[in-house]
C-alpha cells in the first residue's frame, strides 16, 4: 500500500505529453519554496491508503488518451518498493490493452536509484529536481544535510539513459542557478550524453513560510537564466 | 414585401449582404416544390427545417470542385490557362474561387490548400511565400465574408503546409476555416502539434480523423461545417429534423419511435427528393455551369445530406426525470434507440441522382442555425451538461459519432496552459480518434476567436454587431445570437 495525496487523470504539466500523475503523500527535504506544501507530511488525514490495484484502476480511466503515468510527491522515492510494484503492473496493463504506457519518476533525488534495479527496469525516465549545487546553498532551501547523492544520482540516470528532464526552480537569491548549469553541462560532457533542462520560475502561489511572500523572478532574469544555458550548449525551456 | 423593403433601407447589413438577402427573397416567391400536408405540417411545427435553402433551388447547396483537375487544365469559361508559377496559381485561385456557387453564394470549399500550393513553391524562400500567402490570405477573408468556407490540410506534412499554418497563426482571421486530416500513421507528431498549437492560439484548425473519414467515399473534403463531402462532387441539400420539437409532439416514447419518427423522416426524405429532382432535371445547373460542363464536378458525385438536430433534448424528453443525455445511460440509450430507427430508414429509403451514396440520403450532425433555442447542435452534449472527464466526454461521442457519415464534431475549449504542451492535445486527439470519435475543433479560452457550432467568429464582432453596427463578415450576424442562445461563454473550459 502506498499514501495517495492525490490522482490528477489529465496532466500536462508532468512530463510529455497527457498523462495521469499520481501524487504520493511525505517529503525527505522540505524546501522552502515548496508549492504543495501540503504533500510533506509522512501522514496526513486527506491522503489514502491505497493499492496498486486501486491505482491502477484510476490509470486505466485514462486509456487511451494518456501517453503514460508519472508518479510525483511528496517524494515518490520513499515507497519505492511499491513503485516498484505500480510500474511492473503498468506495464502489464499495456500489454493488455495494446496501449503503450511509459512510466516516469518525479523526484529530488536523495535516494539512490541504483539501489532499486527492479524499479528502473520498468522506469522510462526520471525528472530530477537539481535545487541547488552548492552544499550551504542546498541545506539553507531544504532542510536534507547534504546533496551528495542527488549528484550521484545525475550521474547515475545519464549513464543509464534514464534521465528525461533536470528542472531547476529558480529564485535568483536563494537558488545558485548559474552553477548548477555550470555543473551539469560540465557532467553531460564528460559523460558525452544529455537530457533537456526546464527552468521553472519559482511562483509563491502555494507557498508557505518565509518565501510565501517573495517575488517571482522577472522576466529579463529568466531569459538571462536560458541565455546562459544556451551557451553551454543545454537545450533548455523555461517556463 | 414588407420584408424586402427592410433589407433594402437595413443599416446593418453591408452592401452585399442585401443583395444576398434580396436575391433569398426573390426565390422564395415561387413555388415549386411539392408541400404534401403532413409535409406541411411538420414545417409548421418546425420539426423538419430546410435551413433557408429557398424554395426553387438553382445550384447545390454545397459544392466541392476539383481544384487539382482545375490547376492542370486551367478553366475554359474564364479564360484561365493552366497557373505557371505561384503567383499564378494564386491569382487563377482567387479567379477561380469568386465563381464557385454556393448556398451562401460564396464557396465553401476551396481544397486540399497545402497540395495545391507545394509544387509552386519549391524555387522561392519561407519569407517570400508567407508574404504571397499573407496577401492571398487577406483577399480571402476580406471578399469570402463568410465563414462557412473551408480549406484543407495534410494529412501528409509539407512545406505548404507549415508555412500556411504559421501565417494562419499571425493573420487571426475568421476565413477560412481549416481542418487538418490527421492519420497517426501518415501524419508526422510535430506537424499535428504545430498545428494544434496554431488552434489554441486562432482557434483554427479543425482536426479530422482522416482514417475513419476517408473511408466515406472514394476522395473526400471537409467544407462549411464540417461536412464530409465527395471532392468532384458535393451535396444537393441539407435539410434537417429538429429532434426535439418532433419529440414535443408525444409523451410516450413508443409512439415517438414507431409512428411520429418514421413519419416525419419519410416526409422529410421525399421533400429532399423533390429537391434533388428539381436542382437535377429543372434548374439547368448541371448543363450549363462551368464546373459541372468542364468536368470540375460530376453530376453523380453528389448527395444529400439528411440533417439531425438535438438528439440530446430528444432523448431527455423521454428518459426518466432528471436523467442527462451525456451523463446517464439510460438517457443514452434512449438516444441510441432514436439513432438505430433513423437509421434504419435511411438505409432503405432510395432516392434519386445519389449514386456515390448508393441512391441513399446520408445523415449528418447538423450543427444549429441562430434560431435555435434549447436544441444542442447534433449529437451533441449540451453546454452545461458535460461530463467532468474531457474523457468520458470523448467516449461519448465516440458512441454517437459512429451513427454519421457527413459530418459530426466537439468543439472544446482548453485552458490557455495547453499552448504549452500541444503534444498533450494531441494524445488526448490520438485517443480519441482511436476509440471512433470523427472531427474535433478547439480553441483557447482567451481566444478572440470562438467557434460557434462550427464556424469562427471574433467575440470583439459579436461586440459590434449586438452595439448596432455593420460588421464584414456575414456569420457574425449568426453568430452573435447563436453565442448568446445556446451559451457557448458557458462552453466546460477542459484543463490541460
Amino acid at each position: 500500500m502506498a499514501l495517495v495525496r492525490k490522482i490528477i487523470g489529465q496532466s500536462t504539466v508532468d512530463g510529455l505529453g497527457n498523462r495521469t500523475a499520481i501524487f504520493l503523500q511525505g517529503c525527505n527535504i522540505r524546501c522552502a519554496y515548496c508549492h504543495n506544501p501540503e504533500t510533506q507530511a509522512m501522514h496526513d488525514a486527506e491522503a489514502t491508503e491505497m493499492s496498486v490495484t486501486q491505482v491502477l484502476d484510476e490509470v486505466r480511466k485514462g486509456i487511451p488518451f494518456i501517453r503514460g503515468i508519472t508518479v510525483s510527491g511528496g517524494e515518490c522515492m520513499l515507497q519505492a518498493e511499491w513503485l516498484a510494484e505500480l510500474f511492473a503492473a503498468v506495464q502489464n496493463l499495456s500489454d493488455e490493452c495494446g496501449h503503450s504506457l511509459s512510466c516516469l519518476i518525479d523526484s529530488n533525488g536523495t535516494i539512490p536509484f541504483a539501489r532499486y534495479p527492479q524499479l528502473m527496469a520498468h522506469c522510462n525516465g526520471v525528472m530530477l529536481d537539481v535545487k541547488a549545487w552548492d552544499t550551504a546553498v542546498y541545506n539553507r532551501l531544504t532542510q536534507a544535510s547534504s546533496n551528495q547523492t542527488v549528484k550521484e544520482n545525475l550521474v547515475w540516470l545519464l549513464e543509464h539513459d534514464l534521465l528525461t528532464e533536470v528542472r531547476i526552480v529558480c529564485l535568483p537569491d536563494r537558488v545558485d542557478v548559474e552553477t548548477i548549469l555550470r555543473n551539469i553541462a560540465d557532467i553531460f560532457a564528460s559523460i558525452g550524453k544529455k537530457s533537456p533542462v526546464r527552468l521553472l520560475r519559482f511562483r509563491p502561489h502555494g507557498v508557505v513560510g518565509e518565501l510565501a511572500e517573495h517575488p517571482m523572478p522577472t522576466e529579463k532574469e529568466m531569459s538571462d537564466y536560458a541565455a546562459f544555458a544556451q551557451s553551454l550548449n543545454l537545450e533548455v525551456t523555461v517556463k | 414585401m414588407a420584408d424586402i423593403y427592410s433589407i433594402v433601407i437595413s443599416r446593418k447589413l453591408s452592401y452585399e449582404q442585401k443583395v444576398v438577402a434580396l436575391a433569398h427573397a426573390a426565390e422564395d416567391t415561387l413555388n415549386v416544390l411539392p408541400m404534401p400536408e403532413r409535409t406541411r405540417f411538420y414545417f409548421d411545427k418546425g420539426v423538419i427545417c430546410n435551413l433557408n435553402e429557398g424554395n426553387a433551388p438553382y445550384r447545390p447547396r454545397y459544392i466541392m470542385p476539383d481544384y487539382e483537375k482545375a490547376v492542370k487544365n486551367g478553366v475554359k469559361f474564364l479564360e484561365l490557362d493552366p497557373p505557371q508559377d505561384f503567383d499564378e496559381l494564386l491569382t487563377f485561385l482567387q479567379v477561380l474561387y469568386r465563381h464557385v456557387p454556393s448556398i451562401t453564394t460564396y464557396p465553401v470549399f476551396l481544397g486540399d490548400l497545402d497540395k495545391l500550393i507545394e509544387p509552386f513553391i519549391g524555387e522561392l524562400s519561407d519569407e517570400e511565400v508567407k508574404r504571397k500567402l499573407r496577401n492571398f490570405l487577406l483577399y480571402l477573408d476580406r471578399t469570402i465574408t463568410d465563414s462557412f468556407c473551408h480549406a484543407n490540410l495534410g494529412p501528409q506534412a509539407s512545406r505548404a503546409g507549415r508555412l500556411i499554418l504559421e501565417v494562419d497563426r499571425e493573420l487571426e482571421q475568421a476565413v477560412p476555416n481549416l481542418t487538418l486530416k490527421y492519420d497517426p500513421a501518415v501524419t508526422p507528431d510535430d506537424f499535428a502539434e504545430q498545428a494544434i498549437y496554431t488552434s489554441l492560439c486562432v482557434a483554427n484548425p479543425a482536426i479530422c480523423n482522416d482514417v475513419l473519414n476517408a473511408k466515406t467515399y472514394d476522395r473526400y473534403g471537409i467544407s462549411s461545417c464540417y461536412n464530409i463531402l465527395p471532392i468532384a462532387g458535393g451535396s444537393y441539400t441539407l435539410t434537417r429534423l429538429v429532434l426535439p420539437r418532433l419529440a414535443a409532439l408525444t409523451e410516450s416514447k413508443e409512439e415517438f419511435l414507431t409512428k411520429l419518427l418514421p413519419e416525419a423522416m419519410h416526409c422529410m426524405a421525399e421533400y429532399m427528393s423533390a429537391r434533388i429532382r428539381f436542382i437535377v432535371e429543372e434548374s439547368g445547373f448541371f448543363e450549363s455551369h462551368f464546373l459541372a460542363t468542364e468536368g470540375f464536378v460530376e453530376r453523380d458525385r453528389f448527395v444529400a445530406m439528411f440533417g439531425l438536430v438535438g438528439l440530446a433534448e430528444a432523448a431527455n424528453h423521454f428518459a426518466p426525470e432528471g436523467k442527462k443525455y451525456g451523463s446517464d445511460a439510460e438517457a443514452d440509450d434512449i438516444a441510441e434507440q432514436i439513432m438505430e430507427v433513423i437509421t434504419a430508414y435511411v438505409n432503405e429509403y432510395e432516392c434519386p441522382y445519389c449514386e456515390i451514396a448508393n441512391h441513399r440520403l446520408l445523415l449528418h450532425a447538423q450543427v444549429g442555425i441562430d434560431t435555435d433555442y434549447g436544441v444542442t447542435s447534433g449529437i451533441r452534449i449540451p453546454v452545461g451538461d458535460e461530463p467532468e472527464s474531457i474523457y468520458d466526454h470523448l467516449r461519448h461521442s465516440a458512441r454517437f459519432h459512429r451513427f454519421i457519415p457527413t459530418g459530426c464534431s466537439d468543439i472544446l475549449p482548453f485552458d490557455i496552459t495547453g499552448k504549452q504542451n500541444p503534444a498533450a492535445v494531441l494524445d488526448i486527439i490520438k485517443g480519441a480518434f482511436s476509440l471512433g470519435q470523427k472531427y474535433i475543433a478547439f480553441y483557447a479560452s482567451d481566444s478572440d476567436l470562438v467557434r460557434i457550432t462550427g464556424y469562427l467568429v471574433k467575440r470583439s464582432e459579436i461586440e459590434k454587431w449586438n452595439n448596432g453596427q455593420a460588421v464584414l463578415q456575414n456569420t457574425t450576424q449568426l453568430g452573435a445570437p447563436t453565442y448568446a442562445s445556446a451559451h457557448l461563454a458557458n462552453r466546460k473550459v477542459r484543463g490541460v
